[in-house]
């Protein structure tokens, strides 16, 4: 077996026991990126000489016997709205082509101190506006299951590599679903933490009430793993709380005998494919076998739960993407009559259409005269959605819903119908909007043999509970399988 | 409703092109309609005493970062600054 | 100015607070270092950076709010400003919309002897812009300094109360020297530490307010003065000939001495303000609120209001004072004593002291003046154990030697005689040997009556008590 179909928690046994080194390791996954990229293009920028240069170095530790965290050496890629030192951070704009951050995000310095190895940037939507990954400035991302399709997105870059075995585990970002539904789509695990969990000081804004770094992996030892290292307070995030560390693997236990699991029927309703809506329940079924206690709940007010999200997400979004103007860093359009224009010419030439229409729709939803009967409205219905949360999680641990209505969609086949585009994310922005946590963990495939992901929620902070869930799922599916390419 | 594109355009600084403009109308106004299905809610916004963050000590750092770090992204420096087009205002 | 109109008119303020580091980063808050050196990533708006609020800033502006009368908001929040242009990096301001952290108060000013009350809508932190730089050197652009960008300001916010150019000038006194009383701003007004945007409008007697008009761009209090007058005349002239005043914003030049329209009210800003997201809620315990308006001391405004309507001092010399920390200080230890007037104590303090402040440089600290010594040393002059002159001579040592009064006028045999039978042997020989000025004195000549008084006390070696010198000569020339 290939090392890049190990999962994390496999290879940092071999690394511990000095089967492998992380140089062989890096070397190997930077040979199956050679080999299959052209078919995925998951990559915006590679950092191979100064990966390979870093695993050395955590070789050298290793061989010195230093007690390292299980994520030294460890081949991982980074979704490109994450600000990497030296390394240019594109968000997949052409906006920001050339911008190269002198700074550290802290998910990055918490990695680096860890001795994770860094491989690259990962594709995404730009400015992760998008849930296919085709608004890219650079490319478009193919699902490793079937090469016609999309991955998902944002965080298609990220789910896409650790499915093709291009990094060993991602870290992606999610607004309203871009880490659980590409994991979704491309059959791998991903974990969108509690609001204000993870610093989210270096992730270039979308939505920051909204926005959240997250592990993307193979198994859900890989996510709880990564999690450990990436979560915890940071005084240079302003909106990151403070609590006690916790070390997600080692508590982690596959027994749910006892544990609630609420059904909310608004999440099996119309729009709903057949083969998601059977898959998931028959993972439901299982837990219950195990013990799980079943639940229907009503979370009445998931309707409006999309257009709250598109509200808030696009408001603060047009005033996070106000600062790229051609000045301190980034594109300038090169002909231009004065400021205003070139202000104009910079911003149009610079952003794709999606980011354009976000950017407009934020702007008129807190324009003069809109503001109340859009962008507050929002906000009080997010209260609402938010307290209907707090009300289940009084009686149940833990909610279980499809992460997707459907499976991953064809190229080109949504891209000009924004509408439908956002539909895609009915399952997940809600969780966004109710600052919760949620994973996407797979649990079958349809017809055409395209993953299916089970989407498990938890009360705020309580990861430990999800990842609890899923790794007792997980033990009764089995584990990550590599798609054939 | 009607919305007024090319003066969003303009608050937003964007140059939407004439040719583009049905088309983000159109975008625009399928957004809005999906946007519109939302109830009214007689309730007032408040501020969450419970979600007090904590303050920064008033505390300077200096030489954190060269000047030429900082501005080495900038399309334009002149004089170590960064160069617009002139300002009138 | 035209007699039947009515001004009125409302400033918002803006003072750049003192702090350590900027409002948002740790980056040193200092003004005049060389450009783009006082940055970092966060203040100059990078993708992914995010604010983290200076806890000085809230205390300074409670602070200001306290000084200032105001209900304090302990549970407030900042918002998002949002407007394009070169020297705001985010394209964004973080400030304050609806509920800014201190609002309903007032201050009393004294404008020409009256007391009057400006309300005070309210008082908001918020960060300060880059700066622009211009030349015709630039061919076509401007530069931009981000070291000013995020210095904490604070903005306050008057009601519409004020009724005169010359009104607005106190006001803007006024909030200088609280603002220097809590050590809280530079308010060095070179370097822009305080700015202001006038409100103006204008009606007839009798009739409702006018349209107002705003005007940016006053960078001093003198042309803050200038710019009203000019804008109050403008706007008469309009309405005189039948023309109709538009809400508009309107740019102060001082060196032209005029104002010049910015934006009409159909081109005004939509800054879409909404809730800053980077940031939480701010909540300020009470307990702190409450600490922090136990460190407020009585403010300049309540020193002149008392110095001129209790003490019946002059408005100027109360100003003086007043507007002065330390010599307000020390007047209030004297006045404290409740011994002397406060004319004996203020022509001390204006007089020889400030005169040695200035020459020497030093800081009333410095020296070693005090409630105690300057009492000491009026008392000896009220009961004419020593003359002015003498007070002198004693206030030229004690003001640097801690050195007892008593002595200094023993040492230097400072104590006036004021025996009546030793001065009356004085007086005799003076006329004595002055006949011709006596001559000149009795033939009506009765500026002759200084000269002898003087020989008297050169005679004396300036030890007579020249009151009671000169009532003795009086006596004897009959």
């Amino acid at each position: 077996m290939e090392l890049y179909n190990k999962t994390l928690s496999e290879l940092a046994l071999m690394l511990r026991e000095k089967k492998i080194s992380s140089a062989e390791l890096t070397k190997s996954i930077f040979d199956r990126i050679e080999a299959v990229e052209d078919k995925i293009e998951a990559y915006v920028t590679l950092n191979k000489e100064n990966a390979l240069k870093a695993a050395e170095e955590i070789d050298k530790k290793i061989s010195c016997g230093e007690d390292l965290s299980p994520l030294a050496g460890i081949p991982i890629g980074i979704k490109d709205n994450i600000s990497t030192k030296g390394l240019r951070t594109t968000c997949s704009s052409k906006m920001l082509e050339n911008y190269v951050p002198p700074f550290n995000a802290t998910v990055m310095n918490k990695l680096c101190d860890a001795g994770a190895v860094i491989t690259g940037k990962l594709n995404m939507d730009e400015f992760a506006m998008g849930s296919s990954t085709e608004t890219s400035y650079y490319k478009k991302t193919k699902n490793p299951y079937d090469q016609t399709r999309i991955p998902g997105g944002s965080s298609g870059g990220s789910a896409a590599a650790v499915a093709a075995g291009e990094a060993v585990a991602a870290l992606g970002s999610d607004t309203g679903g871009s880490i659980r539904q590409p994991a979704s789509y491309c059959g791998v695990v991903g974990l969108k933490p509690t609001y204000g969990s993870v610093s989210r000081f270096g992730l270039v804004a979308f939505a920051s009430s909204l926005d959240q770094i997250g592990p993307i992996g193979k198994s859900v030892e890989d996510v709880a793993i990564i999690q450990s290292v990436i979560n915890g307070y940071d005084k240079m995030d302003g909106t990151s709380q403070y609590r006690e560390y916790t070390d997600y693997k080692a508590n982690l236990k596959s027994d749910v005998k006892g544990l609630k699991i609420g059904i909310p029927k608004e999440y099996f309703g119309v729009g709903i494919d057949d083969n998601v809506k059977s898959s998931v329940m028959n993972a439901v079924k299982q837990l219950e076998g195990e013990g799980a206690i079943i639940k229907e709940i009503s979370l009445p007010s998931t309707d409006y739960a999309l257009s709250s999200y598109y509200i808030i997400s696009s408001a603060e979004a047009s005033s996070n993407l106000a600062r790229y103007d051609g000045v301190k860093y980034g594109f300038r359009a090169e002909n231009y009559d004065g400021l205003i224009d070139m202000y104009e010419r910079t911003r149009s030439e610079g952003f794709g259409d999606e980011v354009k229409r976000r950017i407009m729709l934020g702007t008129f939803v807190l324009s003069s005269g809109f503001y109340d009967a859009y962008y507050k409205k929002a906000k009080l219905l997010q209260r609402r959605i938010s307290n209907e949360f707090t009300e289940n999680f009084k009686d149940i641990d833990v909610i279980a819903t499809p992460t997707v209505p459907t499976t991953a969609f064809k190229i080109g086949e949504h891209f000009n119908d924004p509408v439908k585009m956002y539909a895609t994310d009915i399952c997940t922005v809600t969780i966004n909007i109710a600052g919760l946590p949620a994973m996407s963990i797979p649990c079958g495939y349809d017809n055409n043999g395209l993953p299916i992901g089970l989407q498990l929620i938890g009360d705020k902070f309580a990861e430990q509970t999800l990842l609890n869930t899923a790794y007792a799922y997980e033990q009764l599916k089995g584990g990550f399988k590599l798609p054939t390419l | 409703m009607n919305i007024d594109i090319k003066h969003i355009a303009k608050l937003s600084r964007l140059k939407i092109d004439d040719d583009e403009l049905e088309k983000f109308e159109a975008d625009m106004q399928n957004i809005v309609e999906m946007v519109e299905r939302m109830p009214n809610i007689d309730e007032e916004l408040t501020i969450d005493e419970n979600n007090a963050m904590k303050l920064r000590e008033d505390k300077a750092v200096t030489n954190k970062y060269t000047r030429e770090e900082l501005l080495s992204n900038a399309p334009f420096v002149k004089a170590g600054c960064l160069v617009v087009p002139k300002t009138v205002e | 100015m035209n007699k039947d109109y009515e001004v009125v008119i409302g400033l918002e303020t803006h003072a750049e607070l003192s702090t350590e580091s900027k409002i948002y980063c740790d980056c040193k808050n200092a003004f005049g270092l060389e450009v783009n050196s006082q940055v970092c990533p966060i203040c100059m708006g990078m993708p992914g950076t995010l604010p983290t609020l200076n806890e000085k800033v809230v205390e300074y502006a409670i602070m200001m709010g306290h000084a200032l009368n105001c209900k304090i908001n302990r549970v407030c929040k900042q918002d998002r400003k949002n407007y394009f242009y070169p020297d705001l990096p985010k394209a964004y301001q973080i400030s304050q919309d609806d509920v800014p952290l201190c609002q309903n108060g007032y201050v009393d000013i004294l404008v020409n002897g009256e007391e009057r009350r400006i309300g005070i809508t309210r008082i908001h932190i918020e960060e300060d812009a880059g700066k622009l730089l211009h030349s015709d050197k630039f061919h076509g652009s401007s530069l931009v300094d981000l070291n000013r960008c995020g210095v904490p300001l604070i903005e306050i916010v008057s009601e519409p109360d004020i009724r005169s150019s010359e009104e607005a000038k106190v006001y803007l006194e006024t909030l200088k020297s609280i603002l220097q009383y809590l050590d809280i701003c530079d308010c060095k007004m070179q370097e822009g530490s305080i700015r202001c945007d006038v409100n103006v409008s204008v009606h007839k007697k009798g009739t409702p307010f006018g349209t107002r008009t705003e005007m940016k761009n006053v960078n001093s209090f003198s042309a803050a003065v200038r710019g009203i007058d000019y804008e109050v005349n403008r706007q008469i002239e309009v309405l005189e000939n039948g023309g109709e005043i538009s809400q508009e914003t309107r740019r102060w030049d001082d060196v032209k001495g005029e104002s010049i329209l910015m934006r009409s009210k159909e081109d005004a800003h939509d800054y879409r303000y909404f809730p800053e997201p980077d940031l939480r809620t701010i909540v300020v315990e009470q307990e702190k609120v409450d600490e922090l308006k136990a460190l407020i001391p009585e403010l300049p405004n309540a020193k002149l209001l008392k110095y001129v309507k209790e003490f019946g001092m002059a408005q100027k010399d109360a100003t003086f004072i007043a507007e002065n920390a330390e010599l307000a200080y020390l007047f209030d230890s004297c006045m404290a004593k409740g011994k002397f007037s406060a004319k004996s104590y203020s022509t001390w303090i204006l007089g020889d002291l400030v005169k040695y402040l200035n020459e020497t440089g030093k800081a009333l600290s410095d020296t070693n003046i005090n409630a105690e010594n300057l009492t000491a040393l009026v008392e000896k002059i009220e009961s004419n154990v020593i003359s002015n002159a003498g007070g002198k001579k004693v206030f030229a040592v004690i003001i640097e030697e801690d050195k007892d009064v008593d002595k200094i006028i023993e040492e230097q045999g400072l104590a006036q005689v004021s025996d009546v039978s030793a001065l009356e042997k004085i007086a005799e020989d003076v006329l004595a040997a002055n006949e011709k000025s006596v001559t000149d004195y009795k033939n009506g000549k009765t500026n002759a009556l200084g000269y002898l008084v003087g020989q008297c006390m050169k005679a004396s070696k300036g030890k007579a008590n020249p009151g009671m010198m000169k009532e003795i000569i009086l006596k004897k020339l009959g």
